[in-house]
């Protein structure tokens, strides 16, 4: 009786296939009409801290050719890898420890929900003075901004698994390191990789705040030293960059995770 | 072997609300044996399973296999799940291979015999596909599989069959059965089915609700090999006689069961 309640799927798949609107690559004209409107706007308003598109696109090229962009990137870049690196790893281990044990979730879970919806910039002044005003203070401020949110999704991924997987585990003698490995996480995998992509979202936005406020290196010293002097064009030519950064770190997250959960079946990915 | 002495299991929900699954249940299952329980549902026959698998924990009473006290899962135990319990992300092979894999078997070796029993439950050509491109009957052909890789003296199937659909289900009875014939297994079979219990058991171990127990054992002395003649056996007398039984009991504990429900709730009126 309950497959009758599947059904309505087929026919609204139907309507996907034939919705004249899939001609138009829908992300494709929203970017052009944003430009438009950008454009125009920037050229109405005529302040300083909003020029039309074509100055910041001119603005980027000066910032290209002088090698600024290039070197601050390489920094962020470099910031953004180390501090994701220890946010994953850290994610991924205490995320299947407070998953898998009660206890290690009632000692560690106040502390992980608690630092996830505190304002992450906070601990920027706090590494500032302990760490000092260099790489691992801003490579901190990335950690604080993304390994929470990973923590909490490994977590419930691990917790998500089914009964059934563990019992069946149990049943042919696995151990608890096989449970883990050979069990647990390759099933938690789909979920943990829902928490990796919004992880690397954070830090990119870890990695700009923390240069801003620590601004010595990268693309965010950019930011605050165009900004303290007024060059709107300057802090918006960055911004794209900025951008190309995340979009780039998320499509490489989602590259592995294709790989890695293969095995899913196509309707139950969503959409993309 | 297989011998339960005593067996009692009470579970108690959060409430404080306590289920007895199973009250003092002494059953022998022999060495070869093919044993399918029946009871209605919620009659506690998956607790009696699982804790003879070694997967939940019971109050007292004890379990001994060939003479020795369970107290865990076990390599002489193999389950077959009425879920299946299939990893979606390994295909077919690594399923079938994955109780030789954590015991530490070697790659190309525990592969080799998945490969075999893929075989044996018709499954070649499908090594490298995931569950998810099977059918549920083809799924329980890998879990069964998978039990048989590990080459256990027991094989523990929990409604194997209950999942897939009568025409699925016939077909791998009747597979069962053969593959059983040509093995030594010892087998513990739980279904809500009458036809299936009478059809694979070489008894029927009846059991009761609340409390979970047996109330009867039915031997079944339909001659072996089934597997040859499935169609004959059923219109035989004694299969006929033996389910109609069977329904007759089944019928009388669904019938008391609904008068205790009535006089319960009358009471509370």
């Amino acid at each position: 009786m309950s497959q009758l309640t599947v059904a309505p799927k087929m026919p609204l798949g139907a309507f996907v296939r034939l919705n004249p609107w899939r001609l138009f690559p829908a992300s494709l004209v929203s970017l052009a009409v944003g430009a438009v409107l950008w454009e125009l706007v920037g050229r109405a308003a005529d302040v300083p801290f909003f020029p039309p598109l074509t100055v910041v696109l001119a603005r980027l090229w000066e910032m290209i050719t002088s090698g600024l962009i290039v070197s601050s990137l390489t920094q962020s870049l470099i910031n953004l890898a180390l501090g994701f690196a220890i946010s994953l790893s850290l994610g991924l281990l205490l995320g299947t420890l407070i998953g898998r044990y009660r206890r290690v979730e009632a000692a560690l879970g106040v502390y992980v929900y608690a630092l996830l919806t505190a304002p992450s910039l906070v601990f920027a002044p706090i590494f500032f003075s302990v760490l000092g005003a260099g790489r691992s203070s801003i490579v901190g401020v990335v950690v604080m901004y993304s390994v929470f949110i990973m923590i909490i999704n490994t977590a419930s991924a691990i917790q998500n698994v089914p009964g059934h997987l563990l019992e069946m585990g149990r049943a042919y003698g696995a151990n608890e390191w096989q449970m883990l490995v050979r069990i647990l996480l390759p099933a938690a995998a789909p979920m943990i990789f829902a928490g990796i992509r919004l992880g690397v979202g954070r830090a990119v936005t870890g990695m700009i705040n923390g240069e801003m406020f620590i601004a010595v290196v990268g693309l965010g010293r950019v930011v605050t030293q165009a900004g303290g002097r007024f060059d709107g064009a300057s802090v918006l030519a960055v911004l794209i960059v900025i951008i190309g950064v995340a979009l780039g770190a998320v499509t490489l997250v989602q590259v592995v995770d294709r790989r890695v959960t293969s095995w899913l079946p196509k309707t139950s990915r969503g959409n993309e | 072997m297989i011998e339960l002495r005593g067996l009692s299991k009470t579970f108690v929900g959060r409430d404080g609300s306590t289920v007895e699954a199973l009250k003092g249940v002494d059953l022998d299952v022999a060495d070869g044996e093919f044993l399918t329980i029946l009871g209605p549902s919620g009659c506690g026959k998956t607790t009696l399973l699982k804790t003879v698998a070694g997967l939940i924990s019971w109050d007292s009473g004890e379990i001994l296999i060939n003479g020795s006290p369970v107290t865990g899962p076990g390599p002489d135990r193999a389950v077959v799940f009425q879920a299946f319990a299939l990893m979606p992300w390994a295909t077919v092979v690594e399923n079938v291979a994955f109780g030789l894999q954590l015991r530490g078997v070697k790659k190309s070796e525990r592969e080799e015999r998945a490969r075999k029993l893929i075989h044996t439950v018709g499954l070649e050509g499908f090594e490298k596909k995931r569950p998810g491109e099977l059918s549920g009957g083809m799924q329980q052909r890998v879990g069964l599989a998978r039990a048989l890789a590990v080459d256990p003296q027991i094989l523990l199937m929990d409604e194997p069959f209950g999942a897939v659909d009568e025409q699925t289900r016939r077909l791998l009875q009747e597979e069962l059965l053969s593959i059983w014939e040509k093995t030594k297994l010892t087998v513990v079979f739980i279904t809500h089915s009458m036809e299936e219990a009478v059809l694979l058991g070489d008894r029927v171990a009846l059991m009761s609700a609340r409390p979970g127990q047996i109330a009867e054992i039915v031997p079944v002395p339909l001659e072996r090999p089934r597997s040859s003649d499935v169609h004959a056996l059923e219109r035989s007398k004694d299969y006929v006689e033996i389910t109609a039984y069977l329904w007759d009991r089944l019928r009388d504990m669904h019938e008391e069961h609904r008068r205790e429900t009535e006089a319960a709730a009358g009471g509370v009126a």
